[in-house]
C-alpha cells in the first residue's frame, strides 16, 4: 500500500464519521450525504465505502443496527459512538492544522523567506 | 481501539460467521437497489438501472473480501484454511503422516507413563505433615564387620540410651513387628501388627481417624493392653462400627481395649518401604504399645526407629547430634565401642529405597526413546520438506508471504504433534493401567500412580518444539531461496543450509548409537533375568505348600509346650493323605530373610569384634530339608532320634563350610551362637545354599539347629513347608482341620505354594526386564525407520544419477552396493559411537546384573548384529527400488 492511498483512506474515514455525526445513516445514505454536503465535488468509490464502514465499526467508532429505510426496506443504519465523536474531533483538528500549515507553505511569497 | 471491542468484533465474526455473511450480502444489495431506484427515477429501465448501479459500485466480490478483512476475521479463517490444507497434504502422504504420528505417539506415551510412575513413586512427598523432617536413624555395622547388611537393628537398651540423652528429635518412636492372633470374632484370625512406643504416631505426625493414640502411661510395662486398628481391619472384622472404641478384643489371649482406628491411607511401616534387614510384614493391621521398660534387660530385640527432627534442624546437624549420642554411649559402656554408630536417613529416601534404582534406569531408557523419537521425526520433517521445496518456491512466487508459508509449515508440524499427543495420552493411560495391574505388588505406592497431566504437557511440549524447530527450517530456506533458480533446477539438488544432508546424517547416526545403547542394556538385563531363572536356589519349588504357624504367646510361654505342639503338628500333617513330607522352619525359601547373628567357632577363636564370625541362625525341625527339596550334600539330616538329651547337632550350608573351613569338610566341627554361655553344636551335615529373598542374592553362611535342642522365643512364629504328591493347594482344608483339632486358637496364615513365593520374588526383575526389552525393541524399530527415511530419500534424490550410471554400464548389483554402502557407512558410525557409549553405560548398570559381566561379549555381539540386520533391511527396500530404476525413464525426467 502506498502513502497516497493511506491518506485517501484516512480522509474517507473522517468524511464518513462527519456524515454519520449529523444523524444515523445507512451506507447508501452516507454516500448521498457526502455528495450532498460537498455539492457533488467529491466522487467516492462506492466499492471502497463498505470496507471503510466495516473498519470503523471494527474500531468501535461507529455502531450499526438494522432499521427501516425511507421506502420501507430493511437497511443497516450507522451512528456515531462516543469514541467516534472523540476520534472525529481529533481528526478534524489534525486536518485543520495540516491544511493551515500546507496552505501557509503554498501561500509563501519570495519576500517572506 | 479498546481490547474488549476488538475481542467482541472478533468473537462475533467467528461465532456468527454465516450470519455476518448474510448481513453483508443484504446490506450491499440494499445499496445497489436503492441506487438503482434513484437511477430509475431519472427514467432508466429497472434492468438498465441495476446494471449501471453494479458497474459504478465496482468489484462486488472484492469489496466483500475487503469488508471481511476489515472486520478482522482473518486469523481464524487463515488458521482453518491452514489446518484444512495441512490435513489434506498429510492425507496425501499417509506413509509419512502415520510414521511421524506413530513415532511421536510412542515417544510421548512411553515417557508420560514412565514419568508418571517416577513422579508418584519417587518425587511425590510422603503423605505425612512436614515429611522432610521425618527420618530413620539406623545403626551402622562397625567397619570391617559384615553382618550381611550395612545396618543392624536397634536394641531396647540402645533405644533407652538414645531417649535419655539429648537427641535432635522432637519425637522419636520405636517399632517392632509382632503377630497377633485375634480370637473371639469368628475364626481365629492372624494379624500382622506392630508394637510401637508412645511417640511413634507423633513422629509421623498422623492422628487416628477415630479415637486417639497411645499415652505415655500406656507405653509402660503392665499398662500396654490398648490397641489401634487399621482401617482395613476395622472394616473387615468390626463392620466399620464407630462403637468399636472402648471395646475389648482378645489378642494372643490377652484382653486389649480398642482406643483408635487409623485413616485408610495409613499403613506404616510397609515391608517394601523398610530396610530389607528387617523381616517386616507386608502391611500392618494393628498397633499396640511397646512398653519398653525404663531399664531394659538385654536379650534379642529388633527395633526400628522413626523420628521427627526438631524444627529448623538440618540433616547434618541431626547427624552430628547423633554422633554425640554415640560418644556418650561409648563412654558409658565400652562394650558399645563401634556398635553404636548411627546414620540418620530421611524417610523419603528409605521409603523409595531399592525401588529408586530400577526406576532411574527406566527413566534413562525412556529418555533415550523420547530422544530417538524426536530426532526421527525431525529427520522425517527435514527430508519431507526437501521434497516440497518446489511447492514452496512456487507458492512464494505466486505471492504467499514468508509469514504465511512459515505458518503453513508450523500448522502442519503442530497438527502432527497434537495428533501424536492424543494417541500418546491413550497409550500412556493404557500403559499406566497395565503397570498397575501387572507391576510387581511390592513396589511402594504403586497404587497411587495415576496419569500425570503436567508430565504429559511437558512431553507434549518437547515433541511440539521438535516439530516446530525442524518444521521451520525448510520454511526459512524456502523464503530465502532464489525463486528462479529453484524452479529451474526442478528440485533439491543444490543447496546447503537446512538442506544439508549432514544434519540429517548426524541425526541418524545419533539414533543408531542411542538405539544400540538401549538395546544392549535391555539385552544385559534379559540375560540377567534368564541367569536368575537358571540359578540354583537350593530348593525345588514344585508341589510345596507353605503357611505360617503363629502361636498365642499366652498359651505357649513354656518352650516345652512349643516343642510338644510342633511334634504333634508334624505328626498330624504327615498323616494327611497326599502329604509326602513336612517340616517346620523359621523361614522358607523366598519367604523372607534369615537372621544374622554372631557365632562362635571352636577352631577359630576371634580376638577383636571385627573378626567375629557370623552366620544366619535358623531353627528347623527334622523333615524340613526334604519338604523344601534341599538335598543333603554330605553327612546326615536331622533325625527323630536327635532330642534335647542327645548330642547337640547342627547342619550348615555350603557357603558356611567354604567360608570358615575352606578346603576342608565341616563335618564334625563345632559351632555355636556367640557368647560362651551357649553350648557348642557338632556339625553333622552340609546342605546347599538355600536362598531367602531372591534367586540372585549372594548366599550368606547359614547354620541350622533343631527346635527341640534349642527352644527360643522366636519359635512362636514359624513357617511350615509341606511337600505333596499332587496339587499342593488341595490339602489346604485338611491342614486347617488338622491345626484346628490340635488347638482351635491356631490361625492358618500366609498360605502360599513355594512356586507362588518364587514367582513373587521374580516379579520385579521380570517387570524391569520386560519394560526395558520393550524400549529396546522400540528403539531398534525407530532407528530402522530413521535409516529407511534417510536412504530412501537419497535414492529418490539420486534417481537421475542412478539412471546415468546404469546407462553407461553399471549393473544392478553396483547400484545396490552403492545404496547399501551409504547406509552401511552411517550404520557403522552409529555402531562405533553406540558401542563406546554402551561400555560406559553397562558399567553403570553393574549392580543390576547377575551372572553376566557388563562387557558380556555375547550380548554385545548379538545385539549389535541384530541392529545391523535391522538397519540393512531398512536399506534394502530403497536399494531394491534403486535397482529397478529404468535408465530411460530416469533420464527423460530432466
Amino acid at each position: 500500500m502506498d502513502k497516497q492511498l493511506d491518506l485517501l483512506q484516512g480522509t474517507l474515514d473522517m468524511l464518513i464519521l462527519k456524515a454519520v455525526s449529523l444523524g444515523p445513516l445507512h451506507g447508501y445514505g452516507v454516500l448521498l450525504r457526502i455528495q450532498q454536503i460537498s455539492r457533488d465535488c467529491l466522487e467516492i468509490q462506492q466499492g471502497s465505502l463498505y470496507p471503510a464502514l466495516y473498519r470503523l465499526e471494527h474500531h468501535g467508532w461507529i455502531a450499526s443496527e438494522w432499521g427501516e429505510s425511507e421506502n420501507k426496506r430493511k437497511a443497516k443504519y450507522y451512528r456515531l459512538t462516543a469514541a467516534g465523536k472523540r476520534k472525529l474531533l481529533s481528526e478534524a483538528e489534525k486536518w485543520n492544522r495540516m491544511t493551515e500549515v500546507i496552505s501557509g507553505i503554498l501561500g509563501t511569497t519570495p519576500e517572506e523567506v | 481501539m479498546s481490547f474488549p471491542s476488538r475481542l467482541q468484533s472478533w468473537l462475533r465474526a467467528t461465532l456468527q460467521r454465516s450470519g455476518l455473511e448474510r448481513e453483508m450480502d443484504s446490506e450491499l444489495r440494499f445499496h445497489l437497489e436503492a441506487y438503482a431506484e434513484d437511477l430509475m427515477r431519472s427514467g432508466l429501465s429497472r434492468s438498465e438501472a441495476l446494471r449501471r448501479a453494479r458497474l459504478e459500485f465496482g468489484g462486488f466480490e472484492r469489496a466483500k473480501e475487503e469488508c471481511r478483512e476489515a472486520r478482522g476475521i482473518s486469523f481464524l479463517e487463515t488458521l482453518l484454511q491452514d489446518l484444512r490444507y495441512a490435513a489434506r497434504t498429510l492425507r496425501k502422504n499417509p506413509g509419512f503422516a502415520s510414521i511421524a504420528v506413530l513415532t511421536l505417539a510412542l515417544g510421548i506415551g512411553a515417557s508420560t507413563a514412565v514419568f508418571s510412575l517416577v513422579n508418584a513413586i519417587l518425587l511425590r512427598p510422603l503423605p505425612y505433615p512436614d515429611p522432610d523432617r521425618i527420618v530413620m536413624p539406623e545403626l551402622v555395622s562397625p567397619p570391617g564387620v559384615n553382618l550381611g547388611s550395612e545396618y543392624f537393628p536397634w536394641g531396647q537398651i540402645q533405644f533407652r540410651m538414645l531417649t535419655r540423652d539429648s537427641h535432635p528429635f522432637q519425637a522419636v518412636g520405636a517399632f517392632q513387628n509382632d503377630s497377633f492372633n485375634l480370637t473371639g470374632t469368628g475364626d481365629p484370625f492372624f494379624l500382622d501388627g506392630f508394637r510401637v512406643s508412645a511417640e511413634f504416631f507423633g513422629a509421623l505426625g498422623i492422628s487416628p481417624a477415630l479415637g486417639r493414640t497411645f499415652t505415655t502411661e500406656e507405653d509402660q510395662p503392665g499398662h500396654e493392653y490398648e490397641a489401634i486398628l487399621s482401617d482395613r481391619l476395622w472394616r473387615q472384622r468390626f463392620a466399620a462400627d464407630p462403637g468399636v472404641l472402648g471395646r475389648t478384643v482378645r489378642l494372643n489371649g490377652y484382653a486389649y481395649t480398642v482406643v483408635g482406628v487409623m485413616p485408610a491411607s495409613f499403613a506404616f511401616p510397609r515391608t517394601e518401604e523398610m530396610p530389607s534387614s528387617f523381616n517386616f510384614p507386608r502391611e500392618p493391621q494393628l498397633w499396640v504399645p511397646f512398653a519398653i521398660p525404663a531399664q531394659p534387660k538385654g536379650g534379642p530385640s529388633e527395633l526400628a526407629i522413626v523420628a521427627r527432627l526438631k524444627s529448623g534442624l538440618t540433616l547434618e546437624q541431626a547427624q552430628s547430634a547423633m554422633d554425640l549420642v554415640t560418644k556418650h554411649a561409648e563412654a558409658q559402656d565400652p562394650n558399645f565401642k563401634g556398635w553404636f554408630n548411627t546414620r540418620v536417613i530421611p524417610l523419603a529416601r528409605q521409603v523409595t529405597g531399592d525401588t529408586r534404582r530400577p526406576l532411574t534406569l527406566l527413566l534413562g531408557a525412556v529418555g533415550i526413546v523420547l530422544l530417538i523419537a524426536c530426532s526421527n521425526v525431525a529427520n522425517l520433517l527435514l527430508t519431507r520438506s526437501l521434497g516440497r521445496r518446489r511447492e514452496f518456491t512456487l507458492r512464494a512466487a505466486l505471492g504467499a508471504g514468508a509469514t504465511r508459508l512459515i505458518r503453513q509449515l508450523l500448522t502442519e508440524s503442530l497438527l502432527i504433534s497434537v495428533t501424536a499427543g492424543a494417541a500418546g495420552i491413550l497409550m500412556a493411560t493404557a500403559a499406566v493401567y497395565f503397570v498397575k495391574v501387572l507391576g510387581p505388588l511390592n513396589t511402594p505406592r504403586l497404587r497411587e500412580v495415576s496419569l500425570d497431566l503436567p508430565v504429559f504437557a511437558f512431553t507434549m511440549a518437547i515433541s511440539m518444539v521438535t516439530g516446530v524447530l525442524f518444521g521451520f527450517a525448510p520454511a526459512i530456506g524456502a523464503t530465502r531461496e532464489n525463486l528462479a533458480d529453484s524452479l529451474k533446477t526442478g528440485g533439491p539438488r543444490s543447496g546447503g543450509g537446512p538442506f544439508n544432508p549432514r544434519l540429517r546424517h548426524a541425526l541418524l547416526v545419533s539414533q543408531v548409537a542411542l538405539a544400540l545403547v538401549l538395546a544392549i542394556s535391555a539385552g544385559l538385563l534379559t540375560r540377567t533375568f534368564f541367569r536368575m531363572l537358571g540359578a540354583d536356589g537350593g530348593f525345588r519349588a514344585e508341589r510345596v505348600l507353605t503357611f505360617q504357624l503363629s502361636l498365642p504367646p499366652i498359651k505357649y510361654r513354656d518352650p516345652s509346650h512349643i516343642v510338644t505342639l510342633f511334634d504333634n503338628t508334624l505328626d498330624r500333617l504327615r498323616s494327611i493323605p497326599g502329604v509326602q513330607s513336612a517340616g517346620i522352619g523359621e523361614t522358607v525359601p523366598m519367604g523372607g530373610d534369615g537372621e544374622s547373628t554372631v557365632i562362635r567357632l571352636s577352631d577359630h577363636p576371634a580376638a577383636t569384634p571385627q573378626e567375629w564370625p557370623f552366620a544366619n541362625y535358623t531353627i528347623i525341625s527334622p523333615g524340613f530339608f526334604s519338604a523344601i527339596g534341599a538335598p543333603l550334600l554330605r553327612g546326615r539330616d536331622f533325625l527323630e532320634s536327635d532330642t534335647a538329651d542327645s548330642l547337640p547337632v547342627a547342619i550348615v550350608n555350603a557357603a558356611m563350610e567354604k567360608k570358615y573351613w575352606p578346603g576342608q569338610s565341616a563335618l564334625g566341627k563345632q559351632v555355636g551362637p556367640g557368647g560362651p554361655r551357649y553350648p557348642l553344636l557338632t556339625i553333622v551335615g552340609v546342605v546347599p545354599d538355600v536362598k531367602h529373598i531372591s534367586l540372585r542374592e549372594d548366599t550368606a553362611p547359614e547354620m541350622y539347629v533343631l527346635f527341640n535342642q534349642k527352644p527360643w522365643p522366636s519359635m512362636l512364629n514359624m513357617r511350615v513347608a509341606l511337600r505333596t504328591r499332587n496339587d499342593p493347594s488341595s490339602v489346604t482344608e485338611s491342614v486347617r482341620d488338622a491345626l484346628h483339632s490340635i488347638d482351635p486358637d491356631l490361625p492358618l496364615a500366609k498360605v502360599a505354594t513355594l512356586t507362588t513365593l518364587l514367582d513373587d520374588s521374580l516379579s520385579q526383575p521380570r517387570f524391569a526386564m520386560l519394560l526395558l526389552a520393550c524400549f529396546g525393541v522400540l528403539a531398534l524399530v525407530l532407528a530402522a525407520i530413521g535409516m529407511y527415511g534417510v536412504v530412501s530419500y537419497s535414492v529418490m534424490q539420486r534417481t537421475q544419477e542412478i539412471g546415468v550410471r546404469m546407462a553407461i554400464g553399471a549393473g544392478r548389483g553396483d547400484v545396490a552396493r552403492m545404496v547399501l554402502g551409504q547406509g552401511a557407512r552411517l550404520a557403522g558410525m552409529g555402531l562405533a559411537i553406540g558401542l563406546a557409549a554402551s561400555f560406559a553405560v553397562a558399567r553403570l548398570m553393574t549392580s543390576f546384573l547377575y551372572g553376566v559381566r557388563p562387557t558380556d561379549p555375547l550380548t554385545f555381539i548379538a545385539v549389535a548384529s541384530l541392529l545391523v540386520a535391522v538397519l540393512l533391511l531398512a536399506c534394502y527396500l530403497p536399494a531394491r527400488r534403486a535397482m529397478r530404476v529404468d535408465p530411460i525413464v530416469a533420464l527423460r525426467q530432466e
